[in-house]
């Protein structure tokens, strides 16, 4: 067997994953969104742009998806920094292993189980009734955006942590003694050595929590409550309930579209601000 | 502590500062722990001296660097900086930089970025021009004018250890410490910025503090040596003081080669001690310190002072030649006498061509002049 062979042979199951997994319903789905809908459901081969010209129809799902996606990507960031930080600077070898493990604990239950406790916290009986205790009456917080929010940053913090985390804590040490020994008081050591060290785990968080909310619909049905629809929720309609395969495809073909557009233009700002970064000091 | 009033025109903080040694360290004790890893130190350090911490590996050089530069505080002991007490004073507020060992370059940074690194913490802020004005000359210092826009990461380690001096000098610290700067280099290498490194100093008039554990490089580019052993400093001098005048066995062994043989102190005389050694042959040498009868002492001897002869003269001990290494202007012989074991001769070059070379399993005499041996204790 020639090298070449071999590595052809490495590449067969991998490729072939690739190709059936993705590839194929994909060509589908592709397929499926110029077509019609059958009048008992599923798909009726055609040409036609009616399902495109429909989309509309469905705006408020893409709105919701493109407002909360980053702005729940960009809340998590905000939260799991400091997180990372702490975990990755401050704390002693002993403690990470059990601080990262306690991280990861809620993992080991489903997100399901995990969003009915909070529909219970943020329910008639939780907050709002502590709320009212203390004499603030009215509050509503489960089924609106900021449920959702909430149940988002929850879900996903962990994805954000550990990029981050992992960046700061392969950071050698001494280029901060450096950066002292230079003149840089901490926060400015901060400004100009961590934060821009740890840009590609920030990079990488992100851009990993964001494309796992764009195709989110678990988070927002039981704490949107059928009023934060996402456009996964439309999806989960579309094919599932009114069995439009043909409509939920043009909706599936744009949400694809609209992940690689931002995910590109993303990718090229990274790249950009790890490369020309002229001059450092941002303060 | 008692100062002499400053004289008229100079305000008493100038004073301090242009008379006071650069820098100092009174009493300095520093632990991790159990571990001590700097004992008592007592040393200063004048203006514009290229001083070098010499010792081997873990005997606390590093931490004594670490303390000047505030990078770790003393546990006991005072650090001075201008005549002044700094031991709480962090590393950003000192006017101290540091070459690391592994150069410690910001990876995500230009040359030039890291160069200017230092210039630009500084408040009231500098001008960019004087920046870029102070950083092209301090690349033209380490010769590397031209490499501005390179990422550090792009060079060689030669290239990499200029721009880290060339990011320490341009800031022009009272003090430059340098951890082992040269020991990731090559021997040629190393050689070359050996010599750089002293005419950098030279030229900038800058305090130097080198830590090495190669004796080689501190004789051949400090002003002054200080041999440190498990976090004391044993011996403090001239790179001349210690090869010359050893005052124990310990720096003896560690600055250069020498030969040892143990033995006892019979009578002092001055500055003379006569010494048995144990198959009973008595030697007689300079005392590098006051003994005892009786005392257990150290005789050492250098191998280029041992002179080897063809024939039996006065006082000349027999030995069998046992290799021969020819090392260019000098031939390396080790010789094997019946009871004080092997010994290392450097024989100069003329001697070999005036005639006396000598071939394995020769038959040889050595010279063990009174004036080149030395007495030390045996610690
Ligand atoms: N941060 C630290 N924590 C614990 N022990 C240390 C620390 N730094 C140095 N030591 C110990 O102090 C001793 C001297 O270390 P160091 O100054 O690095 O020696 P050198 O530079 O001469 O090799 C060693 O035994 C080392 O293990
Ligand atoms: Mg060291």
């Amino acid at each position: 067997m020639t090298k070449r062979e071999r590595n052809w042979l490495l590449l067969l199951p991998g490729g072939a994953w690739f190709l059936i997994m993705l590839v194929l319903p994909l060509t589908v789905v592709f397929i499926f969104s110029f077509g019609e809908r059958g009048d008992a459901g599923g798909y009726v081969p055609a040409f036609t742009l009616e399902q495109y010209a429909n989309l509309p129809a469905r705006l408020t799902a893409f709105e919701n998806t493109m407002i909360l996606a980053p702005i729940g990507t960009l809340i998590s960031m905000l939260i799991a920094y400091p997180l990372a930080y702490q975990l990755a600077v401050n704390t002693s070898r002993k403690w990470k292993t059990v601080l990262l493990v306690l991280v990861i604990v809620p993992f080991w239950t489903s997100i399901l189980i995990r969003s009915y406790a909070w529909i219970y916290i943020l329910g008639g009986q939780g907050i709002p009734n502590l709320l009212e205790m203390l004499g603030i009456e009215g509050v509503r917080l489960i089924y609106t955006p900021f449920a959702v929010l909430i149940g988002i940053i929850y879900g996903y913090l962990p994805l954000m942590v550990f990029p981050i985390y992992v960046s700061l804590d392969r950071l050698d040490k001494r280029l901060l003694e450096a950066s002292s020994d230079l003149g840089a008081k901490p926060f400015a050591t901060f400004m100009q050595v961590t934060l821009p060290l740890s840009v590609p785990g920030i990079a990488t968080g992100c851009m990993l929590v964001f494309i796992l909310l764009m195709g989110e619909f678990l988070i927002p049905a039981l704490l949107g409550g059928g009023k934060v629809f996402f456009v996964g929720n439309a999806l989960v309609d579309l094919f599932l309930q009114s069995r439009n395969w043909a409509y939920g495809s043009a909706v599936a073909v744009t949400l694809i579209v609209i992940m690689l557009v931002t995910v590109t233009v993303y990718m090229r700002l990274i790249s950009r601000l790890n490369t020309q970064r002229d001059d450092v000091s941002i303060m | 502590m008692n100062v002499s009033p400053a004289p008229a025109g100079l305000s008493s903080d100038r004073f301090r500062e242009e008379t006071a040694p650069v820098a100092e360290l009174r009493a300095v004790t520093k632990r991790f722990g159990d571990v001590t890893a700097a004992k008592n130190l007592n040393l200063t350090i004048d203006r514009g001296e290229f001083l070098s911490f010499l010792g081997p590996s873990g005997c606390g050089k590093t931490t004594a660097l670490r303390m000047l530069a505030g990078f770790e505080q003393p546990t006991e002991g005072d650090v001075l900086i201008d005549g002044g007490i700094v031991n709480d004073s962090p590393p950003f507020c000192r006017p101290v930089n540091m070459v690391f060992q592994s150069y410690a370059l910001f990876p995500h940074l230009t040359v030039e970025q890291n160069i200017s690194y230092g210039l630009k913490q500084r408040r009231p802020r500098m001008d960019r021009s004087e920046i870029s004005r102070r950083v092209a000359r301090a690349l033209d210092t380490v010769r590397l004018a031209g490499f501005e826009n390179r990422k550090t990461f792009e060079m060689s380690g030669g290239q990499q250890q200029r721009v880290a001096l060339a990011r320490a000098i341009v800031n022009e610290p009272k003090l430059l410490l340098l951890d082992e700067p040269l020991a990731a280099l090559d021997r040629k290498l190393r050689k070359e910025m050996q010599i750089e490194l002293q005419d950098l100093q030279r030229q900038l008039g800058i305090t130097f503090v080198l830590v090495t554990h190669d004796q080689e490089e501190a004789l051949s580019l400090s002003d002054r040596i200080c041999v440190m052993r498990a976090g004391e400093v044993v011996q403090m001098g001239t790179p001349r003081d210690l090869y010359d005048d050893p005052k124990t066995k310990y720096v003896a062994d560690f600055v250069g080669t020498s030969n040892f043989f143990e033995g006892t102190v019979l009578s002092v005389k001055e500055d003379m001690a006569q010494v048995e050694l144990a198959d009973g042959s008595r030697f007689e040498g300079r005392a590098s310190d006051s003994f005892r009868e009786t005392e257990t002492v150290c005789l050492s001897i250098r191998p280029e002072q041992i002179r080897l002869t063809g024939k039996a003269e006065d006082g000349a001990i027999e030995v069998v030649v046992q290799n021969r290494i020819f090392l260019g202007e000098h031939t390396e012989y080790l010789v094997r006498h019946s009871s004080l074991g092997n010994i290392i001769v450097l024989a100069p070059r003329q001697a070999e061509l005036a005639g006396t070379a000598f071939n394995q399993g020769d038959r040889a005499w050595l010279n063990l002049s009174r004036e080149a041996m030395l007495v030390l204790r045996q610690d």
